[in-house]
């Protein structure tokens, strides 16, 4: 009869502790479920494709590396590469000193009208892309856009923001930093609210001025945030398809067929096995480059 | 210190115009006659004002099909993900279970992946499934994102254990857990990702164009895009001031819905991705 109790409480006991093992499967289910489906099962299946030669119908012929080959052999691939690196050196640099110097002149608590200026300068993050393209399409329109009209008030010629070589790429490059640099301004924010006030005390006390104590304290100890920025740009930077689908398409003489941009070219031609072991080419690159500011910026411990 | 804060203000007010600048430019241009959009780009004559441009984007581009279909896609897709990527979140941050390690693993891999490498493969799933220009695969694929799992998880991670301990010893279920502790205490940062979630899905565009090219399919986004690509050339003839005009029109009219939704949330927008985004 002693045994007999604790016995009888079990059962409900027992049960509790199973639904508790069972719980997680089941919450995590919908999710894993329509994950495999539609992000892990492409993505193997792009792999298998990018050993083969498939114009997306009959049967695909098997090739091996020779799609890898032809890319890493081919002036196109190699230029596209070059366009968004190109884009990379005039966005990212540029982008985190304006939206870290924002972000440090907003983050002062006595400061009015902060509010606002976030406000703001979130606005064109969430103006659709293709809004904002289209806007540049008018904006930098070599005879009637606003932008020349502004240059020519002050005497300067017009340029053929759009329709030349040399200026096709910045203009595009303007039109990324005007887009993103307000997000990255509240990324950059977020870290600037963790940090411990008395640091600053302390090193105002040791007389660092204000652009000692940006570049001794405040980059240091945000650095994880910075590098976190960084990659989130550079992933985008090197993706980036609807700026130049919309505003250049690609030209003029493909300068502005970023990355991003020619692996589309490779779909739109039916041309999927070689699209396939671009976007894995792509994939190493992006990862290469996300792994390098990790590292940079964690080292410095 | 007082020339200290006019600096500030000198230096943040500039940002605002040039950040303001181009959005307001096209909302107050879309407004005036299509020809002196281009003869007059800076110009603002208020007795010229006129509707005239909007008149005629809704008659020559099916605008408003698009943002049902818009609608469509937003409101399924965005409660799909406000729902499950919590769910899952709160499974890998509160529970041990076998297999746990791989599978957020694997979602973090995905994360580091351009979306771009998805679509070759995903349109040909489509092809097979038939569900090219169907609402299905506007609204399935990209429902659970990498990024929205990993932000909630952080988020969820950080509330203590004891809570929930406390809500089991008062009898509350692992879901009633989920459902009474969770969602409430995450509110802030989930408000952050609706915010976000929203207006990835309103400005999404490389998928539905290719997924989604028909013209009764075409989201929002793909019918300012398609607009867009008559004014870079492919209508020939096509009379530069009046596709200017229209154009400008359908611009404000897309992007006026969102920037709304945005000031009037943007208290939880802002504190939302404060709250969730990697600390320093």
């Amino acid at each position: 009869m002693s045994l007999a109790t604790p016995a009888r409480s079990l059962p409900p006991r027992a049960r509790r502790l199973t639904r508790r093992h069972l719980a997680p499967y089941v919450f995590v289910a919908p999710f894993i479920a329509l994950f495999a489906a539609f992000s892990v099962y492409p993505m193997i299946f792009t792999l298998r494709l990018s050993f083969t030669d498939w114009r997306g119908s009959g049967a695909a012929r098997w090739v091996g590396w020779d799609n890898y080959t032809y890319l890493l052999g081919s002036g196109a691939f190699w230029s596209s590469l070059g366009n968004s690196a190109v884009l990379w050196l005039l966005v990212v640099p540029a982008q985190i000193v304006l939206a870290l110097t924002v972000a440090v002149v907003l983050n002062n608590a006595r400061l009015r009208m902060r509010g606002l200026y976030r406000v703001a300068y979130l606005v064109p993050f969430v103006t659709p892309l293709v809004a904002v393209a289209q806007i540049w399409v008018v904006l930098f329109d070599q005879n009637y856009g606003a932008v020349n009209r502004l240059l020519s008030l002050v005497g300067l010629p017009d340029i053929g923001w759009l329709t030349t070589t040399t200026w096709a790429k910045p203009t595009l490059a303007l039109l990324f930093i005007w887009k993103t640099t307000g997000f990255i301004v509240v990324i950059l924010l977020s870290g600037l609210q963790s940090l411990d006030a008395s640091l600053y005390e302390a090193a105002e006390i040791d007389g660092a001025g204000t652009l000692r104590k940006l570049w001794s304290l405040t980059v240091p100890l945000i650095r994880r945030t910075l590098a976190f920025a960084a990659v989130m740009q550079t992933l985008a930077v090197f993706q980036m398809f609807a700026e130049p689908f919309v505003v250049t398409d690609g030209g003029p003489y493909n300068s502005t067929t970023t990355a991003g941009f020619y692996l589309y070219k490779h779909i739109n031609q039916a041309d999927l096995g070689t699209g396939a072991a671009n976007s894995f080419l792509l994939v190493v690159v992006v990862m290469a480059l996300s792994l390098l500011f990790v590292r940079l910026l964690r080292t410095e411990d | 210190m007082r020339n200290r804060a006019v600096a500030a203000h000198l230096f943040l007010g500039a940002v605002l115009l040039l950040s303001l600048a181009p959005v307001v430019w096209a909302v107050v241009s879309a407004f005036k006659p299509a020809a002196e959009i281009v003869a007059d780009p800076l110009g603002l004559d208020p007795a010229t004002l006129t509707l005239e441009n909007y008149r005629r984007v809704f008659d020559d581009v099916p605008l408003l099909s698009g943002f049902l279909n818009t609608a469509v896609v937003l409101v399924s897709k965005g409660t799909l993900t406000l729902l499950l990527a919590p769910l899952a979140a709160f499974g890998f941050a509160k529970y041990r279970f076998p297999g746990r390690g791989l599978l957020f693993g694997t979602v973090l891999v995905t994360l580091m992946l351009p979306t771009i490498v998805l679509i070759i493969p995903l349109l040909l799933q489509m092809k097979e499934l038939g569900w090219v220009n169907t609402y299905q695969a506007l609204i399935l694929p990209g429902a659970v994102d990498a990024f929205a799992i990993f932000w909630m998880r952080q988020v969820i991670a950080e509330i203590p254990d004891e809570l929930l301990d406390a809500a089991r010893i008062d009898g509350c279920g692992e879901f009633g857990i989920f459902a009474r502790v969770i969602m409430p205490l995450i509110r802030p940062a989930l408000a952050g990702l609706g915010v976000l979630t929203v207006m990835n899905i309103y400005n999404d565009f490389v998928w539905p164009v290719v997924v989604a090219n028909s013209e009764r399919m075409a989201t929002l986004q793909v019918v300012l895009s398609t607009l867009a690509q008559n004014i870079t050339g492919n209508r020939i003839g096509a009379d530069y001031a009046t596709v200017t005009g229209e154009l400008l029109a359908a611009t404000s009219i897309a992007l006026l819905p969102l920037v709304a939704v945005f000031v009037a949330l943007q208290r939880h927008f802002v504190s939302g991705i404060l709250a969730g985004s990697v600390k320093g």
